[in-house]
């Protein structure tokens, strides 16, 4: 049966009154109206086609080998042999091959709410928008398309929202200026301001307390990663504790010299980064057990005779914006766990578990103490997209804002016919992909 | 095997920090017995130290500094560490080797988990995997973004020795290494009158191979300048 397919992605301006989200390909925004419902006001669909790119690099790699070979031929008097070049192919993947997808990660809004920067998948590009309010037909406007050798993974802002930094798959880290024309040949004009031996999985940008500017990378292999900035070949710290890959960290704006991580451990941690220290660690390895089930089984050449092997791992931390707790959420699980920070003790609880109705998909931290989630709802009939969970600060507790949640949902069910969004459940883009970041030690050599 | 590949999943053992690493159990000789603990830090390394002929001639020249090799290929960390055993029975009146020892690891990755900042006085890089191909770079053990993880685990004033018979990694390395900001080339005269550099040269089995086959051997050394001001 065909649906509409879940959020992947999730942004906002501000307070939430307006909302960035990743549906498919396709990046759509919605404007709260003083009625309190949700209208759409910008669109941008990946359109791009990877054929051709695909050729140009086919094309150039043969156009190497054969300069290559060219060198290595000789005829008997000892002159060079041309050979024949033929049109390259574009390889098509084979029956059975794993399918391709098109899909936009991390989403963000700079702080003026001027921007809107995105990544693609199609041609591993970092995707630059103005947000044009005055615009009534369509708020979003690219700006700027630079694609990468490798598939961006992560990317946070400057200070100044002159810069997006940028963190690859394949562990380098770039810095390219929000302003100007794309660079055409990365390879050869654009180095890594730093890197990691090792996938990179988050970024963040940080000033400490005498005005100093950070670079906090974490990878795959428990590395949490602290570089000055602009000066990244300096780097300040490691930050050690880890046991597994690390996936989300996040620093509070209202202690700013703590820093938030997680990933594949049975904890979450507390660091201040500036002095390098761990703080505490919150073990949820209890407090989430109820919620696993059969599709946290690990993959079968991981598996004991018993078939209960469990792998499961936190896909992200995030702090709200001036009440003194995190969120975090366990990848394919219905839970939001919320944590209150004692910034005097330095250490953290569970304060409050928020049950939803379907697994949680993307989690994003709001202005005026709220967080938004997107579900994986395929189930529902086109219902409950997202949710907000409000703080309430005369009670100290948390609801969930069913009114403003519905009104989004209702402007997005109005899509349930347009092809652009809609899915057959066979393509549903990879929601869960984080818990496959733990190592195996597979190679002994 | 001639290769490992530094970005496989291998099933290695590092400590979590620095601090949680036993130093002791390699360097038995240099444990104070009051403390059990080790009397002084390694500062020297050997990156990818394959058999393991550099630290042995590099152990009689430093005795009072702790020579560490790294080396990914298991079958050759085996083989380093059995030699290391019988040169210590061997020489066990002298006390001799007893600051030597190797460690199988991924040095591109694991490289901090072993030594804090500013530990190290050498770094060698002997004969280090050309990796030809273009699209193979990053795997190269001098690059960019690695040569600032080795200047965090370097002091000021350290020095980081290369060596190759390969002209164009030679150039890669020199090039890369005098584009860093925290690492200045140092002279040709100084050269000629380091014993490591001389050690380097004649040492290795790599470089015994080349010198059999009269290859070329191109050296090139860098000291790790001061931190500039920070901005």
């Amino acid at each position: 049966m065909a649906f509409i397919h879940p959020i992947q992605a999730l942004a906002t301006i501000g307070n939430d009154s307006i909302i960035f989200t990743v549906v498919k390909n396709v990046i759509m925004a919605f404007q709260q109206q003083s009625s309190g419902e949700y209208k759409q006001i910008g669109e941008w669909a990946d359109t791009y086609d990877r054929s051709d790119s695909i050729k140009e690099k086919v094309s150039k790699e043969q156009e190497r080998q054969i300069q290559e070979n060219i060198k290595k031929q000789k005829d008997n008097e000892g002159n060079s042999v041309p050979k024949k070049v033929s049109q390259a192919k574009v390889p098509v993947p084979g029956p059975g091959a794993p399918r391709i997808y098109s899909c936009i990660r991390n989403l963000i809004v700079t702080k003026n709410g001027g921007k809107l920067i995105s990544c693609a998948d199609s041609d591993k590009s970092v995707l630059i928008f103005k947000i044009d309010l005055s615009n009534k037909t369509n708020c979003l406007e690219l700006l700027k398309r630079q694609p990468f050798p490798k598939r961006p993974n992560a990317i946070t802002i400057s200070d100044d929202e002159s810069t997006v930094i940028m963190a690859d798959k394949f562990g380098d880290v770039y810095s390219i200026p929000i302003e100007g024309e794309p660079i055409t040949n990365i390879n050869e004009e654009l180095d890594p301001i730093l890197g990691h031996v090792s996938m990179l999985t988050d970024v963040l940008f940080k000033t400490d307390s005498k005005g100093k500017r950070f670079l906090i990378t974490t990878d795959r292999d428990e590395h949490i990663k602290v570089s000055h900035f602009p000066q990244s070949f300096i780097v300040d710290k490691w930050l050690f504790g880890h046991k597994e890959f690390v996936s989300s960290v996040c620093s509070p704006a209202w202690k700013s010299n703590f820093l938030f991580s997680a990933g594949g451990d049975d904890s979450v941690y507390l660091w201040d980064w500036e002095a390098g220290k761990k703080l505490a660690e919150f073990n949820y390895s209890e407090a989430v057990k109820p919620y696993l089930g059969d599709n946290h089984l690990a993959p079968s050449r991981f598996q004991n005779e018993n078939n209960d092997v469990i792998e499961y791992a936190v896909s992200k931390i995030v702090a709200f914006s001036t009440a003194p707790y995190v969120a975090f959420f366990v990848e394919a699980t219905k839970v939001l766990f919320i944590l209150k920070v004692d910034s005097e003790k330095e250490t953290f609880t569970l304060s409050k578990t928020i049950d939803l109705p379907y697994n949680v998909i993307s989690l994003e931290s709001v202005q005026g103490d709220e967080l938004v989630v997107s579900l994986d709802n395929r189930d529902s009939g086109n219902n409950d997209f997202v949710k907000f969970i409000k703080y309430d600060a005369a009670n100290d507790d948390f609801t969930v804002d069913d009114a403003k949640s519905k009104a989004v949902d209702t402007c997005l069910k109005q899509f349930s016919n347009s092809e652009k969004l809609v899915v057959e459940s066979a393509d549903v883009y990879p929601l869960y992909s984080i818990t496959t970041l733990k190592k195996h030690g597979e190679h002994y050599s | 095997r001639a290769h490992s590949n530094p970005f496989s999943d291998h099933q290695l053992e590092y400590p979590e920090c620095p601090a949680d690493m036993d130093w002791a159990r390699l360097y038995p000789g240099f444990v104070d017995s009051a403390t059990g603990k080790l009397s002084r830090e390694v500062t020297i390394a050997d990156i990818g130290c394959g058999f393991g002929g550099l630290m042995i001639d590099l152990s009689p020249a430093f005795p009072q500094e702790l020579i560490l090799g790294m080396e990914i290929r298991v079958q050759v960390t085996n083989y380093v560490e059995d030699r290391i055993i019988a040169l210590r029975t061997n020489h066990a009146r002298e006390q001799q080797y007893q600051n030597i020892n190797v460690l199988r690891g991924n040095a591109m990755k694991f490289l901090p988990n072993f030594f804090h900042k500013a530990q190290l006085n050498k770094m060698f890089f002997c004969f280090p995997d050309p990796h030809f191909k273009q699209r193979k770079h990053k795997a190269r053990i001098v690059t960019s973004t690695l040569l600032s993880e080795y200047a965090y685990v370097l002091k000021e004033g350290g020095v980081v020795y290369t060596i190759t018979d390969v002209e164009d990694l030679h150039n890669w390395m020199v090039s890369h290494l005098e584009q860093h900001p925290l690492f200045k080339r140092l002279s040709k005269e100084w050269e000629q009158n380091d014993k490591c550099v001389e050690i380097m040269t004649n040492a290795t089995e790599e470089g015994k191979k080349v010198a059999r086959k009269q290859g070329a051997k191109y050296i090139a050394c860098f000291e790790r300048l001061p931190d500039p001001e920070i901005i």
